[in-house]
């Protein structure tokens, strides 16, 4: 088989699954819709790793266009394939956690009516996935990176029925709509000014021509056409990656199914900005103002989000919080020029997050849809290898030595430290705190539910779990909690295996990875670092080359002990001294409130932009139809369809002088604007 | 200023008050006979332009013709014109001064020198035998023969329109088909039911509430 | 002129038209009301017919007859044939609708191809004099149509006004051709253009012409200022005649723009492209904002219809090939997602109900979800969402304004990139009403359980144009070279 046929094969094997689960899934059952989109995807992931292995043992870059959509004025839009190491990692990390989640879907969507529909879309999801990390042109970037909004929006609004959930993906959808507005005019940048191409071959080959150009948005201010281009890419990445101000859909998208948070708004999906970065790197790296904005969006993510975190009682809202934090850490190495790294803990927090994810599902279904952790506790008893594999997860989030997570984030932490742009004085600190911060929030979630009382005894009511499903039908499956005689119980297979088998590599594979990843050649010739003028990256890599050094070395580090310092405060108030947060909440009630309500930031949103939009439509409408139209009219009230008299009425107090008028007015403004000259002399 | 340029203004003062008297009349009659004054100037202008035929025609169609068929109409229907323009004079200042900055601004363009319409000289004086008809009939059926044509198709879809609007079935209309009078049977008059003696109680219904 | 000159060809479809339209006319008299279909179906025929003979005598070069009157080029062939179907997708989608609610009468069908002559001579004059009668022959059977339903006092009050405004913006559009008659001393286009060319006319008089044909073409069209009626009629009207009105005559007013500015006054583009910007940018702006606080669906798209206009405006202000073979794009997947959005809605009304409020489509995927698919590909076509025809449409009269550099708008020379952006943000504002649609059919409780009745033509049609849009927005690529080789052959004649 052909590089070109093979490569198709990945993209299309899911869609195929996703076609026939889909369109057909009425009449082919449930059982075979996810006979049919598990076999697409397997395929897909066998093939990923194989091509993952070629890349190891030094494989050919492949840079083909695969079909011409159409031409235009001397534009082409095309669908491309490039695939090189960057792609092959992605590859494997899309494929393989859609491959556990989808098994996983099996059992956790078992009683829901809309089986069927479900595993279409996250077929469609890694369809368009694969299409995104595998395209060499902006178009199709574009393109894959709308699809894969959609399908999120869809799969948030997958209970449609809740108002909340419909109220997640309404808001998904806009925030998106902000950072694709940026994301749009950056690409129009690119194509205006980087020799009229946008593949991404020829855009990079005219960056020697275009990297002192500046352009002038605001008359008489000229600005370096990089750092423009660049901040604008990254406000799309801002919005899909969920960076601070844009990260408010996320914790929000929670309304989906715990599978659709495990792998779009964990693993794949809200990476795809961390991974248009690392893809844009030669552009990124000639601007530092950029990178500077880059890597303050990022710490801000990382520490703030992460205290979010602290004050949640839902359990995937601490896992979202969390995926919040990391993904700033991702951004922060970006900017800190350490591209490789960011992919690195792509790569690592993909496994380990989906697993966390998944065990929280786990642990809702054993809890019979229950998901406030006040409600919980003592589970390592009923659920053990939820327990185990949670256990695991949550060790490499907070970065224990010799797990994966550790290698990714150490080697972030080292590389920002070693940075010098200015930025990196503050981002030092924040990803500094925020390991303190992750381990805490970790440890607080993993000891309310899987240690301590079982509280769900006396807690048990069918009540909400947190408040605004109470309008819900009652026939559904989320009668929520368990009976007051019900205990939980372990959950099947389907769900358990791909516990088990995320909670492998989320052990094991940073370190193994660490060496060619970050250390070694693996991105040569594919991401593009300056290392003399941004240090950050070299640093880390010589001690990424020894992995088992590396480990031993972390326990003198200040982020070891900043971990443990976490670990065993959570130990202390969660578990020995319960009345210690209590008192802390009591005392500092102001900071409590402040997070509690997420900064507020959902509710500034609301009033400036919601209302704003709303107001100036209203205005707009007044104006036109009120203040012109029904204004001009005597008692000028009624709606259109009424009694004839009213019609009548209506009709003589001049709707149409006013309509009249306002052509007239504009006939005059016309010529008053190109007749000036002749008018004002 | 030559003669004719003095009728020509004369007779366009004319026709802009009977305009203006055609909206502001207060009775409908009035308004129409306005309306007639201005064709009649109107075909003053043709005159002043040597077009002998249009101004004939002016005043024979819309004078002769539609604007008594018009008076007929209105004098019939007897409309409260008043009613319909309620709210008319409330609203007279705005229009008034939209339409007299656009007068301004049309001066100020038309009578500026870059506008140059002393530029346009008077048309040639047609001779004295030259036939107005002969030229347009010649047009008319030659180079002009695609419009007048169309003019045709415009008049048919006029009727149309004007049928399809106004022809209704009335439901106190009082036609009747003879031809259906004599096929009448009795059973179509009148048919019997049978009913069981039952008295329906008067149902009360506290909740009932005015339709709206 | 000799009458053995006289060649017909060139205008045998509409002379087809003609004929057969009279003998509907005459044999519809006596056709009993139970037998109305026969007058269905010779209407479908006699479009079938005309399509047929446009193209059997298709030429790829501009030939003319009438004196120079009448012209029969390329973009005219297609605009026409486009419309036959237009024209006859109508009536098929609107069958139903028009029986129901007793307007399945004989005029409706003859009212119907009196517009589509009139759209006709629009679409072939190449003089003044016939582009406005044609316009006129359009508008007078609108009216009728409008208000053909008598009993409904909306409809009677939304002819009225469409009739006096329409009267007013027919005066603004005639006082500009004289004063450019004024100027050139010629009502036909290629003499108009070429005294243009020569210098010699005079400049001020018409620019001053020109601002008045601007605004008598903007009232056609529906941009904003001259926009007003576009609500209230499109609400006002029935259904079935508010798709009549807002299909087909788009395709005619769009050549009707090309031949009097583009064909007659090419040479003044420097001053029209202002004026255009101008228009385009407050319709893109005032359609979208003020769609979304409509809760009536057909006001909404009459708004949206408003934004569209404002859309297409920016391929013609282009003033270049390319700008024109992307608005005449824009124009045909705008009249084809329009029908598609209509044909749900009349699919979805029936007798006593009428389809027009939002609240209307709540959950229709639950009523029916092959509608709501349907009416989920138009929403994401007027938004231009990809892969759908109507992103395409946008993305290439978007780009054609950025190809296009400054413009002069009367007070200086301004950026056309800062209309391109504009235009995005307008499109992204405008993503917000149309998604809200899609919204109410996915994820709100139906309100109704009535069935969904479609005839079997309807619900073949209506499944083919929508999914064209999905298909075209895939395959744009013929359309595209369509409408560019259309462009580049009929403008090269005149």
């Amino acid at each position: 088989m052909d590089m070109k046929s093979l490569y198709l094969l990945i993209a299309l094997s899911p869609l195929a699954g996703a076609i026939i689960a889909g369109l057909f899934g009425w009449a082919i059952g449930r059982r075979a819709a996810h006979v049919v989109t598990i076999a697409g995807v397997a395929v897909s992931a066998v093939l990923s790793l194989k091509v993952l292995y070629g890349f190891l043992n030094g494989g050919a870059v492949f840079n083909e266009t695969v079909y011409t959509w159409l031409t235009v004025g001397g534009m082409e839009f095309s669908v491309g394939f490039l695939v090189d190491s960057l792609t092959a990692l992605m590859l494997v990390v899309v494929t393989s956690v859609s491959l556990m989640v989808h098994i996983y879907t099996i059992g956790y969507m078992s009683e829901d009516p809309g089986y069927q529909r479900f595993f279409s879309y996250i077929s469609l999801f890694t369809f368009s996935m694969l299409m995104l990390v595998m395209s060499n042109n902006f178009v199709q970037l574009f393109f894959g990176w709308e699809a894969v909004g959609l399908v999120s929006y869809l799969l948030i609004g997958f209970w449609f029925k809740r108002p909340t959930a419909t109220y997640a993906n309404l808001k998904a959808f806009l925030v998106n709509r902000v950072g694709d507005f940026g994301f749009l005019l950056g690409i129009g940048l690119v194509l205006a000014h980087f020799g009229g191409s946008l593949n991404y071959a020829d855009v990079f080959a005219a960056l020697p021509q275009v990297k002192d150009q500046t352009i002038q948005i605001i008359p008489g201010v000229d600005w370096s056409l990089m750092t423009v281009t660049c901040i604008l890419l990254f406000v799309g990445a801002m919005g899909k990656s969920a960076q601070f101000p844009l990260h408010v859909w996320l914790p929000d998208s929670m309304e989906g199914p715990t599978p659709i948070s495990a792998l779009i708004h964990a693993a794949t999906m809200v990476t795809a900005g961390i991974f248009m970065v690392s893809r844009m790197s030669p552009m990124f790296e000639l601007s530092d103002t950029a990178l500077n904005f880059v890597m303050i969006t990022g710490s801000i993510t990382a520490l703030f989000m992460g205290f979010l975190g602290i004050v949640q009682n839902d359990i995937k809202r601490v896992v979202a919080y969390s995926t919040l934090s990391q993904l700033g850490y991702m951004t922060v190495a970006l900017g800190a020029s350490a591209y490789s790294v960011a992919m690195f803990h792509v790569m690592t927090h993909a496994f380990f997050k989906a697993l966390l994810f998944l065990a929280a599902g786990s642990v809702i279904i054993g809890m019979h849809h229950e998901q406030d952790m006040r409600k919980m506790g003592g589970l390592r008893k009923y659920m053990p290898i939820t327990w185990i594999t949670s256990l695991l997860g949550s060790l490499a989030l907070i970065g224990t030595p010799f797990f994966s997570g550790f290698y990714s984030k150490d080697s972030i932490i080292l590389a920002v430290e070693h940075s010098n742009l200015a930025a990196s004085g503050f981002a030092t600190f924040a990803v500094l705190a925020g390991v303190f911060v992750t381990a805490f929030y970790s440890f607080r979630m993993y000891f309310l539910v899987f240690h301590g009382k079982e509280r769900w005894m006396d807690a048990a009511h069918p009540a909400s779990h947190h408040g605004d499903h109470a309008d819900e039908e009652p026939d559904h499956d989320h009668h929520h909690g368990l009976g007051p005689n019900d205990k939980p119980h372990e959950s099947p297979w389907v769900v358990t295996l791909p516990l088990v088998l995320l909670a492998i590599p989320s052990v094991i594979i940073g370190y193994f990875a660490v060496g060619p990843l970050v250390g070694g050649d693996f991105f040569n010739g594919v991401i593009f670092t300056n290392l003399a003028a941004h240090p950050g990256l070299a640093a880390v890599m010589p001690h990424a080359e020894h992995a088992f050094e590396m480990g031993m070395h972390a326990f003198v580090t200040l982020p070891f002990w900043l971990a443990l310092a976490g670990v065993v405060t959570a130990w202390v108030f969660y578990m020995k001294a319960p009345q210690i947060p209590a008192a802390i909440k009591k005392t500092f009630a102001p900071v409590n409130t402040l997070l509690e309500n997420k900064y507020y930031l959902d509710e500034i949103y609301f009033a400036v932009f919601a209302k704003g939009s709303r107001a100036l439509g209203t205005f707009f409408w007044k104006i036109c139809d009120m203040l012109l139209i029904d204004g001009l009219i005597v008692n000028g009230s009624a709606k259109l369809v009424g009694s004839f008299s009213r019609v009548v009425r209506r009709l003589q107090t001049g709707f149409i002088y006013s309509y009249a008028t306002t052509m007239i007015v504009g006939v005059l403004a016309l010529i008053t604007i190109w007749f000036s000259q002749l008018i004002f002399g | 200023m030559s003669f004719p340029l003095i009728v020509f203004y004369v007779l366009s003062a004319i026709l802009l008050f009977s305009a203006f008297k055609v909206v502001t009349a207060k009775n409908p009659v009035h308004a129409a006979l306005w309306l007639v004054l201005a064709f009649f100037t109107s075909s003053g202008h043709w005159l002043l332009l040597q077009a002998e035929f249009l101004a004939i025609a002016l005043v024979l169609v819309y004078v002769g013709a539609v604007m008594v068929l018009f008076l007929f109409v209105v004098m019939m229907l007897d409309i409260n014109i008043e009613k319909m323009r309620a709210g008319f004079w409330q609203h007279f200042p705005l229009a008034a001064t939209v339409g007299l900055i656009m007068v301004a601004e049309m001066v100020l363009i038309l009578a500026s020198p870059q506008a140059h319409l002393a530029g346009y000289e008077a048309a040639a004086p047609l001779a004295a035998d030259a036939s107005n008809v002969k030229v347009l009939g010649l047009q008319i059926y030659t180079t002009y023969l695609m419009p007048f044509e169309l003019a045709a198709v415009l008049l048919l879809l006029a009727i149309v329109a004007a049928i399809a609007l106004t022809q209704r079935e009335r439901k106190d209309g009082k036609y009747v088909d003879p031809a259906m009078q004599v096929e009448v049977k009795a059973a179509d008059r009148l048919s019997i039911v049978k009913m069981a003696a039952v008295r329906d109680e008067p149902v009360i219904n506290e909740t009932n509430e005015p339709q709206a | 002129m000799n009458w053995a000159d006289l060649n017909l060809m060139p205008a045998l479809p509409e002379i087809f038209l003609l004929a057969a339209l009279s003998f509907i006319l005459v044999l519809d008299l006596f056709i009993p009301d139970e037998k109305r279909d026969v007058t269905y179906g010779l209407s479908l025929l006699t479009l079938a017919a005309c399509a047929a003979l446009q193209l059997a005598t298709f030429e790829p070069f501009a030939t003319t007859t009438f004196s120079g009157m009448f012209v029969d080029d390329p973009m005219a062939d297609i605009i026409k044939v486009a419309m036959y179907g237009v024209t006859a997708a109508v009536l098929v989608y609107t069958r139903q609708y028009v029986a129901d609610r007793g307007m399945f009468r004989g005029e409706y069908y003859t009212l119907s191809l009196f517009a589509l002559l009139g759209m006709n001579v629009m679409v072939s004059s190449s003089h003044f004099l016939t582009l406005y009668i044609g316009l006129e022959l359009l508008s007078l059977a609108l009216y009728a149509l409008i208000a053909l339903r008598r009993d409904s006092a909306a409809g009677t009050e939304a002819a009225m006004k469409y009739f006096v405004l329409g009267a007013l913006a027919s005066g603004m559009l005639l006082y500009g051709m004289s004063m450019v008659y004024g100027a050139t001393g010629s009502l036909a286009i290629s003499e108009i253009a070429a005294a243009i060319a020569s210098g010699h006319s005079n400049a001020v008089l018409l620019v001053f012409g020109l601002v008045f044909l601007v605004a008598g073409l903007a009232f056609k069209l529906g941009a904003v200022p001259f926009h007003m009626w576009v609500p209230d009629v499109y609400q006002g009207s029935p259904t079935a005649v508010t798709l009549m009105l807002g299909a087909a005559p788009k395709l005619a007013a769009f050549v009707f723009i090309i031949r009097i500015l583009v064909q007659g006054m090419g040479e003044l583009s420097g001053d029209w492209q202002g004026m255009l910007v101008l228009i385009a940018a407050l319709s893109m702006m005032i359609g979208n904002v003020a769609a979304i606080a409509q809760t009536n669906i057909k006001r909404m798209l009459a708004y949206s219809t408003i934004s569209h206009m404002g859309f297409l405006l920016l391929g013609l202000l282009a003033a270049n090939e390319q700008g024109y073979a992307s608005a005449m794009f824009y124009a045909m997947v705008y009249v084809l997602t329009t029908l598609a959005g209509f044909g749900v809605l009349l699919a979805l009304s029936h007798a006593g109900f009428e389809c027009e409020k939002l609240e209307d489509l709540k959950g229709l995927n639950q009523r029916n979800s092959w509608y709501a698919f349907l009416m989920l590909l138009v929403m994401f076509s007027m938004a231009g969402i990809p892969p759908l025809a109507g992103f395409y449409a946008k993305f290439a009269v978007i780009k054609s304004v950025v190809d296009l550099g400054a413009v002069n708008m009367g007070f200086g020379m301004v950026s056309a990139l800062y209309l391109a952006v504009f235009a995005v943000m307008m499109s992204l504002v405008g993503a917000f009403y149309y998604l809200r649609v899609v919204k109410n059919m996915y994820f709100d409780d139906k309100q109704s359980d009535a069935p969904i009745v479609v005839r079997g033509e309807m619900k073949v049609l209506l499944s083919v144009n929508a999914l064209a849009l999905l298909v075209l927005g895939v395959l744009p690529q013929g359309l595209i070279e369509l409408c560019i080789e259309a462009m580049r052959q009929s403008l090269a004649v005149l």
